[in-house]
């Protein structure tokens, strides 16, 4: 499933193409625009939210509709810990702590369920959670939603506070990107994989679906309150719309878009939900959501990996044009990544597609 | 007169050939057994008839090119499929899963008096007309499939695997049962059986395969003598 | 509050059931055809109403309107499931979902495209008058809205379990490879199980529509409620879905009024609660069996 290039396999290209991003990354914020410096940040914020949803959803299987719920809930309780003088550090540590914990309670309820279920209970989130944040004004403010300074730079470092922001979300980011890469490359991923794959499968290898998929929704809640954190830090302002059901459809077509079950592919769905709502909004802001349904189905249509696939399905058509099977009239419409069980039982699709008489 | 001929078929699951120049003749009324290993390509040789693979080559029924059809076109002009593995509508109860059999025809009188003939051929299946398949027995499950196949009245049964799993007094009660059927009937069959002696009490000719190709092709008395054969293919 | 509000409650809250009860059986429709969960049943029922809102303002009689847009939606539903569905029905059910939830997301973009998202007022088939029953005031929509939609589940089920067409409808749902064995065109069979499924959420979407008034997002909380009666129904079970969904609309209306705490903004927590309740009280699952898995 590596989507890097040859060229990225050899190891000391690879060390010096990091050292080269974390450079650019780390000069970004003192040369761009402030203008630009925000639009990063809040791919950043997104990025992380579209990567907790890509744990429990691209790797793990289990759709959930509910992930803004989650960065919501993170978003309230900076606000509150901030105006009531937390220290930043356990701000941060709350944000993660409590998504993560009501995550727990959630999904120790919807795993049961098993298969469907948890995307049908999932999408009662943030339709709950909506009145829900309204109706406890004393924490969010109500309908008028709740602001909290935090993130202006402060006078020793010299900065202007978008850059300052920028090297908080950075960081946030960073260290989410990499340990949830380390956590899919390693005994979780293979587990979070067997259990997508088949659940009865991974209970014979000793895996508990029920548990793997508690652990992955537990994982992707915080990284919502951990983004919640971020928007918080972005934006300085959070209201119940912060958390509406719209808001986690879109993270959800984010993900698929950028790619599920792909890490590079949760940073292409953040910056696919900063970027594309902008441009539907300059051209005519009442197409947004048009827009929005239809990219994500010709994506769904056509690249079904998402958009990080894009390189590796260039290749392959390539390869296919210089090396076409000679053999009489192979079934090579099938997608290539089925099983091969799977063929047999697609055959009755495939000839639905043949001429009749 | 032929009624089924193939001809060169091959076939591949994604990359992998599984039948690799297949040939089979099937007279009117008549009984041709596959014979093979495991994986020699026996069940993928009848799917390529009923139109759940793709395949190369040629097939003809009745003197029509039938490759590239849906299941639900080839089973419209006479070919009923018994897949392995039953192929019963299990939330169905026995007598829907008979009427689902004939949802091609036309005549209440006529398919209610073929009910009654099925459970005449099974009389297992008379107690359960109103249980879900799903509830019956794995031999009344497979009688259950036969007989749906048969509620098509078609011409050309093709059956796979009818002992499976079924023990050895079941899988001779429902073979002595379609024997019944194909006397009374004249229903010509392509039979799938890894039991070589099943096998050749249905049918009149018999072809072994072996790795998708055709190796050995002969009447049933001819392949029932050669104890390499079976041996070598049927395992014993 | 007496006895009086008691039944008004209890009635209302039966006929708001109604409505979760037909979306939550087409939704048990469509799985049971085709193993999804359609989160865009909603979505395809809210642009029904618009077109009969259309026709409406075209100068039709309502019930001719409404006749029309129902109509109308059986083949949306067909069409959908043959050109945007089909293709994932044999794969990954999660991308399935997906894709129901982009169609969602498309239908609710283009009824804004279309009609906006100011909300619109939609004629009630009903008159808007009350009767006595009991000494209660009940609202004759609400009682005309519960029968209309019993009787037309009575008229479904005879369907499925007394002709032809629903036996094969109910062969293909059962196993489709099966089923073309004996010669039944799946893939027009499923376009039929659609289709009645978008017909199914057009008549509780016109229903519904003159209460909530028409906007793009008009049945994303009745589609929720739906999609908690499925969980606490069984997706196996149609006579279950329906007693879930009236039973949690009588229990939100009555939450709704006499649980001050929770009151009308949070009612819709209250079947979610219930789950979660029964999940860990129950956690074999509910009604003892899996719920939701289909392999």
């Amino acid at each position: 499933m590596s989507t890097v290039s040859p060229v990225l396999r050899n190891r000391s290209a690879r060390i010096a193409l990091t050292v080269v991003v974390a450079i650019a990354l780390i000069a970004a914020p003192l040369l761009l625009p402030a203008f630009a410096n925000q639009t990063l940040v809040r791919i950043g914020v997104y990025a992380v939210a579209v990567l907790g949803l890509n744990i429990v959803m691209g790797y793990t299987g289990q759709v959930n509709l509910g992930q803004i719920f989650f960065v919501g809930l993170g978003a309230y309780v900076t606000a509150y810990g901030v105006n009531h003088g937390w220290n930043i550090i356990v701000v941060f540590v709350a944000a993660c702590a409590i998504a993560g914990i009501v995550g727990l309670l959630v999904a120790l309820a919807a795993a049961r369920l098993g298969g469907l279920a948890i995307a049908m209970v999932t999408i009662a989130l943030p339709i709950v959670g909506v009145p829900l944040a309204k109706r406890l004004s004393e924490f969010t403010g109500g309908s008028q939603g709740i602001s909290a300074r935090f993130s202006d730079a402060p006078d020793w470092s010299g900065l202007y506070s978008d850059q300052w922001q920028f090297y908080i979300v950075l960081l946030v980011t960073a260290a989410a990107f990499l340990l949830a890469r380390s956590l899919v490359q390693g005994k979780y991923g293979r587990a979070f994989g067997v259990v997508r794959e088949n659940e009865a499968v991974a209970a014979s290898m000793g895996v508990s679906p029920y548990r793997t998929k508690v652990l992955a929704f537990t994982i992707a809640s915080i990284l919502g309150g951990a983004s919640g954190f971020l928007y918080l830090a972005a934006v300085q302002y959070t209201s119940p719309e912060t958390l509406s059901f719209g808001h986690s459809i879109s993270l959800l077509a984010a993900m698929v878009i950028g790619g599920a079950g792909s890490i590079a592919g949760s940073l292409i769905g953040g910056a696919y939900y900063v970027f594309v709502p902008q441009l539907t909004n300059a051209i005519d802001p009442s197409f947004t959501t048009l827009s929005q349904g239809a990219i994500l189905l010709v994506v769904l249509f056509l690249l079904p990996e998402g958009l990080v696939s894009l390189p590796r399905v260039i290749r392959r058509l390539g390869r296919r044009r210089t090396a076409r099977p000679t053999s009489g009239n192979p079934p090579q419409t099938a997608p290539a990544h089925h099983p091969v069980p799977e063929a047999a039982r697609e055959g009755l699709e495939n000839t639905e597609r043949q001429d009749r008489p | 007169m032929t009624l089924l001929e193939l001809a060169d078929v091959t076939a591949f699951y994604g990359p992998v050939q599984v039948l690799d120049g297949v040939s089979l003749s099937v007279p009117e009324g008549g009984s041709v057994g596959i014979l093979g290993a495991n994986g020699a390509g026996k069940t993928t040789t009848l799917r390529a008839v009923s139109g759940t693979v793709r395949t190369g080559g040629r097939i003809t029924f009745d003197g029509r090119d039938i490759r590239g059809l849906r299941p639900d076109q080839v089973a419209a002009l006479g070919i009923a499929h018994v897949p392995e593995g039953r192929g019963t509508l299990g939330q169905l109860s026995v007598r829907e899963n008979l009427l689902v059999g004939a949802y091609l025809r036309k005549g209440r009188k006529a398919i209610s008096a073929d009910v009654d003939y099925c459970l005449d051929l099974f009389p297992q299946l008379q107690d359960r007309v109103s249980s879900r398949a799903a509830a019956l027995s794995g031999g009344e499950q497979q009688m259950l499939a036969v007989a749906r196949a048969f509620m098509a009245k078609p011409k050309l049964l093709l059956l796979d695997e009818a002992s499976l799993g079924l023990a050895p007094s079941t899988a001779k009660t429902v073979y002595d049962s379609i024997r019944r059927l194909r006397r009374e009937s004249g229903i010509a069959m392509v039979v799938v059986e890894q039991n070589a002696n099943l096998a050749f009490s249905l049918v009149d000719t018999a072809t072994v395969l072996e790795t998708g190709r055709n190796v050995l092709t002969g009447s049933s008395a001819e392949l029932k003598g050669m104890d390499e054969i079976r041996r070598a293919y049927l395992g014993g | 509050m007496g006895m009086g509000t008691f039944i008004q409650l209890v009635v209302d809250g039966l006929s708001t059931g109604a409505i979760y009860a037909a979306l939550a059986l087409a939704i048990v429709l469509v799985n049971q055809a085709t193993g999804l969960i359609n989160f865009a049943q909603g979505g395809l029922a809210v642009l029904s109403s618009y077109i009969a809102y259309v026709f409406v303002r075209l100068g039709l009689p309502l019930i001719l309107a409404i006749i029309v847009a129902v109509v109308l939606s059986f083949f949306i539903g067909a069409l959908v499931e043959r050109f945007l569905v089909r293709r994932f029905e044999r794969g990954d059910p999660d991308t399935a979902v997906v894709v129901t939830v982009g169609l969602l997301t498309l239908v609710t973009g283009l009824c804004a495209v279309l009609w906006g998202y100011n909300n619109l007022g939609f004629p009630s088939l009903f008159p808007l008058t009350s009767v006595e029953i009991l000494g209660a005031v009940v609202s004759v929509r609400s009682l005309a809205t519960t029968v209309t939609i019993v009787v037309i589940m009575v008229v479904l089920q005879l369907l499925f379990l007394r002709t032809k067409l629903g036996l094969a409808l109910r062969a293909v749902a059962d196993n489709p490879a099966s089923a073309a064995f004996s010669g039944l065109p799946v893939g027009r069979l499923l376009m039929v199980g659609w289709g009645l499924a978008a017909t199914l959420g057009a008549i509780a979407g016109v229903l519904v529509a003159p209460q909530l008034t028409l906007t793009p997002g008009m049945l994303d909380t009745a589609l929720v409620y739906a999609l908690a009666a499925v969980i606490l129904g069984g997706l196996s079970s149609p006579i279950g879905c329906v007693v879930a969904a009236s039973a949690i609309g009588v229990l939100e209306n009555l939450v709704a009024v006499y649980v001050p705490f929770i009151g009308h903004d949070l009612k819709i927590a209250v079947p979610f609660v219930l789950i979660f309740v029964i999940l860990v009280l129950r956690p074999q699952g509910l009604f003892g069996r899996k719920v939701v898995v289909r392999v």
